[in-house]
């Protein structure tokens, strides 16, 4: 009862003071607009991270990289064989703790459809591909075992490739014939489209309101943009053994079979259980260790490092960040605190009347608060509507996919820091007011 | 028994090294329904008696006692209650709050013991009928003529229904006219039984009272 009256108050000691209120919320209205574009800038560069690390396949992929023989080793070189497919092998028989295990060959080659000729990122690979790449296929099938067995030459391919070798990019152009290099290959699968929340959404609506003139030279939209989902979206997949015979004129490396010493282009494994990503970490050492005879000029990258750089400059952006936004919070506070403990001088009367009458010391606190609480408060909404407006202006300015993102928890935060700046602001001056004895304040020239 | 006992009450400012005994040694009594008029030479003290009455300011030496209460040793708390409940106040510059319409002035000590909304609503509209301004509950002070300010702030001072009234010169800054007014309104208080003190420098007004309170350099002769 006494804090809604107490309110009311507030609003009218805003309102006999308008312009002076306004002065004084501008600090609130800043600090929460910065605070609030700091948490949407962040958050919208976290999901970019998050988003861009589990369409790379997350901190479970690992991968196999050649090394140079160590000095020490240089003289028994050539007793390692190198990153073969036998190592693919061994560690499918030997490393149980990986799920995956995704041996690949690849080169950039033409690939030409029509009359439309196009270079893309061509891939020998077998099944487990699917699953270390995270991989979906949204029309026809993968390839198969039967495949790898056949050396059939039927490729999967990724919405990118229909997007540039045919006119209607959302086509499924399954059992139709393409030209990779010079031999000819059936399509019978489609990757799933790849891309960022936002780019879908926009997406969206550009089929729903296509804009005016649908031009008809200039190929798909935003495919000039860069994007980490572009490297996934033109992708040809094929057979690994297809891609050996076919395209790796290196034919005494044979094709990947039992005991097979071709040379892979990428070996890339997922772990089964992050738990115990260290132990798998050593069985996979531990497995080409022994294919490679003794002889380390293999490495195993992980995505570890490049996760906790991430996390590490998401957190110092946050920090700062947060800071600019500490700052004008604080500048807006002291603000605040000036005008209450400015008003309060004017109303030392006012508060020995309201004494003389009744009212209790902590009447007068209460008010004091209540009222620069009620001025922070609205600051506050105000600066809410401010960062709404920003985030317009940011969103227009920054890369698709870190666009910022307004979280509801944020709005609740910067908020409750206004509220708690407001209290805090009044505090004090409440303090100077409540202490005054009455008579003191009804002499009060 | 009386409502208001005062024993060897001190008042004593200390202004560096000069002492200021605005009350030296006052003791006095009160009885319930009395009419009492303050009078003495400026500066002998009689707005320091009404604060002290008033529970507005803290003696420095004796005891106050107002019904049966010793405020010279409450907590300021208790004070605040005392005053809220047992007293009401008339200033000579009437302290009416600016930003307030009548009613609303009206209204606050009943805002501070608690009283919801319509029975405040209804006990201010009673009170500032009893001093003849039902018409003007909508104005501001500032709105209003001094005479008019002063019966708000007696409202203001009724409104609680509190046993004792102060009022300290509160036909000050009126003319003889309104003053006039001012204080019939206080005599038929006292008439329906409340009890009264107020200070004057009225030779006239103070000849109507019942008792008169002399004070010279804080002593009572
Ligand atoms: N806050 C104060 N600090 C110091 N001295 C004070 C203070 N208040 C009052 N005095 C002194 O106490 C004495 C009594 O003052 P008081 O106001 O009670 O006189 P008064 O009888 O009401 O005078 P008047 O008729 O002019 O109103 C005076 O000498 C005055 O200067
Ligand atoms: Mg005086």
């Amino acid at each position: 009862m006494k804090i809604l009256m107490g309110i009311a108050e507030g609003f009218g000691e805003i309102r006999a003071h308008k312009f002076r209120s306004f002065l004084t919320m501008l600090g609130v209205v800043l600090g929460v607009a910065s605070l609030l574009a700091m948490f949407a800038l962040t958050a919208g560069i976290a999901k970019g991270y998050r988003e861009v690390m589990s369409q790379m396949g997350g901190l479970e992929r690992v991968k196999v990289r050649t090394e140079p023989v160590p000095s020490h080793q240089e003289s028994i070189r050539e007793l390692s064989p190198g990153r073969t497919y036998k190592d693919a092998q061994a560690l499918r028989r030997n490393a149980p703790l990986l799920s995956w295990i995704s041996p690949e060959l690849d080169t950039y080659l033409p690939v030409r459809r029509a009359d439309k000729t196009e270079s893309f990122q061509v891939i020998g690979v077998e099944e487990d591909y699917l699953h270390t790449e995270r991989h979906n296929v949204e029309h026809g099938r993968f390839l198969s075992d039967k495949d790898r067995w056949d050396h059939s030459r039927v490729c999967v391919i990724g919405r990118g490739v229909v997007e540039r070798l045919w006119d209607d990019p959302e086509g499924v152009p399954l059992g139709e014939s393409v030209r990779i290099g010079n031999e000819i290959f059936r399509v019978v699968g489609i990757f799933q489209r790849y891309e960022s929340d936002q780019d879908k959404k926009r997406r969206e609506l550009k089929a729903k309101h296509p804009p005016p003139p649908p031009q008809a030279g200039t190929r798909s939209r935003s495919r000039s943009r860069w994007s980490t989902f572009r490297f996934k979206n033109d992708v040809v997949v094929v057979p690994i053994t297809t891609f050996s015979t076919v395209f790796k004129n290196t034919k005494q490396a044979g094709t990947p079979e039992e005991g097979s010493e071709l040379k892979l282009d990428d070996l890339n494994v997922q772990v089964a259980d992050l738990e115990m990503f260290e132990e798998a970490l050593a069985q996979i050492r531990q497995v080409l260790m022994v294919t490679h005879r003794g002889i380390e000029d293999f490495s195993v990258e992980t995505r570890q490092e490049m996760f906790d750089e991430m996390n590490t400059s998401l957190r110092n952006l946050h920090m700062s960040f947060g800071l600019i936004a500490g700052i004008s919070l604080l500048v807006g506070g002291i603000g605040i605190m000036n005008i209450m403990l400015a008003s309060i001088s004017e109303r030392i009367r006012e508060i020995g009347i309201r004494r003389a009458v009744g009212a209790r010391s902590a009447d007068i606190f209460g008010q004091i608060v209540i009222e620069s609480t009620v001025l922070a408060a609205l600051g506050g909404v105000f600066g809410l509507g401010a960062a709404l407006g920003l985030m317009r202006v940011l969103e227009a300015m920054s890369p698709v996919q870190n666009r910022p993102v307004v979280e509801p928890s944020a709005v609740i935060m910067s908020l409750t820091f206004a509220v708690g700046v407001g209290v805090l602001a009044g505090l004090y001056p409440a303090w100077r007011a409540a202490k005054l004895s009455p008579i003191e304040a009804l002499r009060y020239e | 028994m009386s409502l208001i006992e005062l024993r060897d009450v001190r008042k004593i400012y200390r202004i560096g090294d000069i002492e200021i005994r605005a009350l030296d040694g006052v003791s006095l009594e009160i009885h319930e329904g009395e009419y009492i008029a303050i009078i003495g030479p400026s500066g002998s003290g009689k707005s320091t008696l009404m604060h002290v009455l008033g529970c507005l300011d803290r003696v420095t030496e004796g005891h106050v006692r107002i019904d049966d209460v010793d405020v010279s040793r409450a907590g300021s708390d208790r004070l605040a209650r005392t005053r809220n409940e047992k007293i009401g106040f008339v200033f000579q510059s009437f302290n009416l709050l600016p930003r307030l319409n009548v009613l609303e002035n009206v209204e606050l000590p009943l805002v501070y013991s608690g009283i919801g909304k319509s029975e405040r609503r209804r006990r201010a509209l009673e009170a500032v009928a009893a001093v003849g301004l039902s018409d003007r509950t909508g104005n501001r002070p500032n709105q209003l003529s001094g005479g008019q300010c002063q019966r708000v702030a007696i409202a203001r001072a009724l409104v609680n229904r509190p046993r004792i009234i102060l009022a300290d010169e509160p036909t000050g800054a009126l003319d003889s006219r309104t003053g006039r007014a001012i204080m019939d309104l206080f005599r038929e208080l006292s008439q329906r039984g409340h009890t009264v003190a107020l200070v004057t420098h009225d030779a006239n007004v103070a000849s109507e009272a019942a008792r008169q309170i002399v004070l010279r350099d804080g002593k009572i002769v």
